[in-house]
């Protein structure tokens, strides 16, 4: 089966400019979340406006189950594929409700009118959202976070497949950026494959499935995204130096993402080799041969994890140093022990990844040097 | 919310909108009853209403002078103001949402000043009414032929603020090329038609005028009733556009040219008539919401109620006849004003 979405080696610059995006590729399936990273001027917006066409990819081209859209209708291409703009301050100040129901016109030629069922769609979406009550309101009046909603609101009236959004969470406070995100959660599980940019490398690790990660040279990082977003990852996209690790509550653990100092900037940038779409960076670590101990406590919930944690351990065997499991019948649990001496960014990343899996709780402990 | 503004409700319920639009007929149809019996011949509703059943059973019959006045000079007239009004309505409604402008009006392509331009030429030359008409109609084309081409950057794509900037610098050269002929032409004989012609007038409006201008001002009405929902998407940004599943390019352009022909048409036949394409576009705002579904129809009626009553006035509140581009700005500016401060503010 073809992928709900694919690039397949796009690139893009334009007439006597710079190469913006070299052979992009990527797949994505249905009822997938996608976060595509990048510092600022790598070419997020444009990489979004070359995948649906609004630029043209200078060669490559993107596919919508498997068919090429270079060659659909924009009728057809929009009715499966919605497009969310950024929310900026809204000139216009038409109703909620005529605001979503633009939404239905890529179902209409342009002499087409929207009819009963299309009104009744609108209002069923703004109830499913949860914004009944401003329906009737003027979209100028809207805050930022309300805007952005009713904006996803005209996306998904469409019926899409596909969702494609730009940066649907910047500008927004706490609250909203949270239910932006858990609202494209919840439209991902109802089977609406996500594409979202973003500044944020934790809403990504959070929420996301996939991620890529673009930087400034062109090159591109794809794959799950506790394998692209890692220390070493960031600070090559980035230039920036972070943490990532894992925030815990006696219920939960969060993921975090923390820039702790910018690095100067190497003029000497293109770095090693660029291969993209690369599904196992742990192994090809180099350079940094300082490794530190630690130990990796996980309590499994879900047996089928508890062989997909077995497997990644095989996977990081060269590392492992010791290690004991035991089950605990009485709780319907497993206990896993792991000590390894690895570089820290492939500790790191083994951590991301199993903090990642549903049922599992973990904790790396380090050792001082 | 609390944030609910003071709307008519038109669209809620099937009944709703049935009296809407019979409101949208009826209106211009009692202003033109209204305004037929008003005149230096003033007659009454009665006698207005039998003179009408005889010019449409019998034809004008020799020395019934109410029915030739009614039928050859104020049933025209009339007509035109019907068109001329509904035609700069909705013009300049299309436009302020091409431009996602609020103060976009119908010559922001320069087609007024182009047809301006045209229309001075032919009076220089003592060309006739119909010929007047064709030279103003041609030069408006040809103005905004020249601003498209001047706005359309590499490739197709066309930025809409130099599309603008192109409007206004046909517009200015235009104005210039005016400003030359009224500096030729003769002081006593043609300066005053040509200064008159430019202030606006429908009192050249004959059956033939009105069948000239007919299929421009209608043609292009009925495209933009045609796309009316469209209009609501027009004013987002192209990317936006684009995902609504139309072209932008084609969506704009159509967009533009029916705009246009209205334009042309209306200023060929009577002149600048300004104020008409800002205003009641905002006032049927201001009263009905930002839906095109609605403004579009909406505009067309007003706009013609506006322009009957206007133009009713123009000629017969005076012995001589005041321009109908002064009494729209004399009655335009305060009313606006009046509006914009009890609703608050420009939006679309």
């Amino acid at each position: 089966m073809s992928a709900a979405f694919e690039v397949r080696n796009g690139c893009f610059g334009y007439p006597h400019g710079r190469q913006v995006l070299k052979n992009v590729s990527f797949a994505v399936q249905k009822g997938e979340m996608l976060a595509i990273l990048g510092p600022n001027g790598a070419g997020k917006t444009t990489m979004l406006r070359c995948m649906m066409g609004f630029l043209k990819w200078t060669s490559g081209q993107s596919l919508l189950d498997g068919e090429d859209i270079a060659g659909m209708s924009h009728r057809k291409l929009f009715s499966r594929v919605a497009y969310v703009p950024q929310a900026k301050n809204a000139t216009l100040a038409s109703s909620v409700k005529d605001m979503v129901l633009l939404g239905r016109s890529s179902q209409y030629n342009i002499f087409g009118k929207p009819n009963a069922k299309d009104r009744q769609m609108v209002t069923d979406t703004l109830a499913r959202l949860g914004l009944s009550a401003m329906a009737e309101c003027s979209c100028a009046e809207l805050s930022g976070g309300e805007l952005q909603m009713v904006l996803i609101a005209r996306a998904i009236v469409a019926e899409p497949q596909i969702i494609i959004l730009d940066e649907p969470e910047s500008n927004l406070d706490f609250k909203n950026q949270l239910i932006v995100l858990k609202t494209l959660r919840s439209l991902a599980e109802q089977g609406i494959t996500c594409i979202f940019n973003t500044h944020y490398p934790v809403h990504a690790l959070r929420h996301a499935d996939k991620a890529l990660l673009l930087d400034k040279s062109g090159n591109v990082r794809f794959g799950s995204t506790s394998e692209v977003i890692t220390e070493e990852n960031m600070r090559n996209a980035f230039g920036v130096e972070t943490v990532i690790g894992q925030i815990e509550t006696p219920h939960n653990e969060y993921a975090d993402v923390l820039a702790v100092n910018t690095l100067p900037d190497d003029p000497a940038l293109p770095e090693e080799s660029s291969e993209e779409s690369e599904m196992e960076p742990m192994t090809q670590i180099t350079g940094d041969e300082n490794t530190r101990l630690a130990t990796l406590s996980i309590i499994v919930e879900d047996r089928e994890n508890a062989e997909k944690i077995n497997a990644m351990l095989h996977e990081y065997g060269q590392y492992v140093i010791g290690r004991m499991g035991m089950p605990y019948p009485k709780k319907e649990v497993s206990i896993i022990c792991v000590v390894i001496d690895a570089p820290e960014t492939v500790i790191s990343t083994l951590s991301g990844k199993l903090g990642q899996l549903r049922g599992v709780s973990m904790k790396t402990t380090y050792s001082k040097k | 919310m609390g944030r609910r503004k003071f709307r008519l409700d038109v669209t809620s319920t099937r009944t709703r909108r049935i009296l809407f639009y019979l409101t949208l007929i009826l209106l211009p149809l009692l202003a033109g009853v209204i305004c037929l019996c008003i005149g230096r011949y003033t007659t009454t509703a009665g006698e207005t209403l039998a003179a009408l059943g005889r010019i449409l059973t019998q034809g004008v019959e020799q020395g019934d002078n109410l029915a030739k006045i009614i039928r050859d000079m104020r049933l025209p007239r009339i007509v035109l103001a019907v068109l001329v009004g509904a035609g700069l309505s909705v013009a300049g409604l299309a436009f302020q949402s091409l431009f996602a402008n609020p103060m976009a009006s119908p010559d922001t392509l320069g087609v007024a000043a182009g047809a301006s331009f045209g229309a001075v030429l032919a009076l220089l030359f003592d060309a006739g009414t119909l010929a007047t008409q064709f030279v103003a109609l041609l030069m408006g084309f040809v103005a905004v032929g020249l601003t498209l081409s001047i706005g359309k950057g590499k490739g197709s794509e066309r930025s809409l603020t130099s599309m603008i900037l192109g409007g206004m610098v046909i517009s200015s050269l235009f104005s210039a090329l005016i400003s030359l002929v009224k500096l030729v032409a003769d002081t006593d004989s043609k300066l005053p038609a040509i200064t008159y012609w430019l202030m606006g007038s429908l009192d050249s409006a004959t059956w033939y005028t009105v069948a000239f201008a007919l299929p421009f001002i209608a043609g292009g009405i009925l495209v933009l009733y045609a796309i009316r929902w469209r209009l609501n998407i027009l004013p987002m940004s192209e990317d936006e556009i684009q995902a609504s599943g139309s072209d932008v390019n084609t969506l704009r352009i159509i967009t533009a040219l029916a705009s246009t022909m209205i334009t042309a048409a209306c200023v060929s036949t009577c002149g600048q008539v300004g104020w008409v394409g800002l205003l009641i576009p905002h006032i049927c705002r201001m009263a009905l919401g930002s839906d095109n579904m609605v403004l579009v129809p909406a505009s067309v009626s007003v706009g013609a109620v506006f322009m009957i009553l206007v133009d009713t006035a123009a000629r017969s509140l005076s012995p001589s006849e005041i321009p109908v581009s002064v009494l729209t700005a004399i009655i335009g500016a305060p009313v606006f004003i009046g509006l914009l401060r009890k609703t608050g503010g420009w939006s679309l």
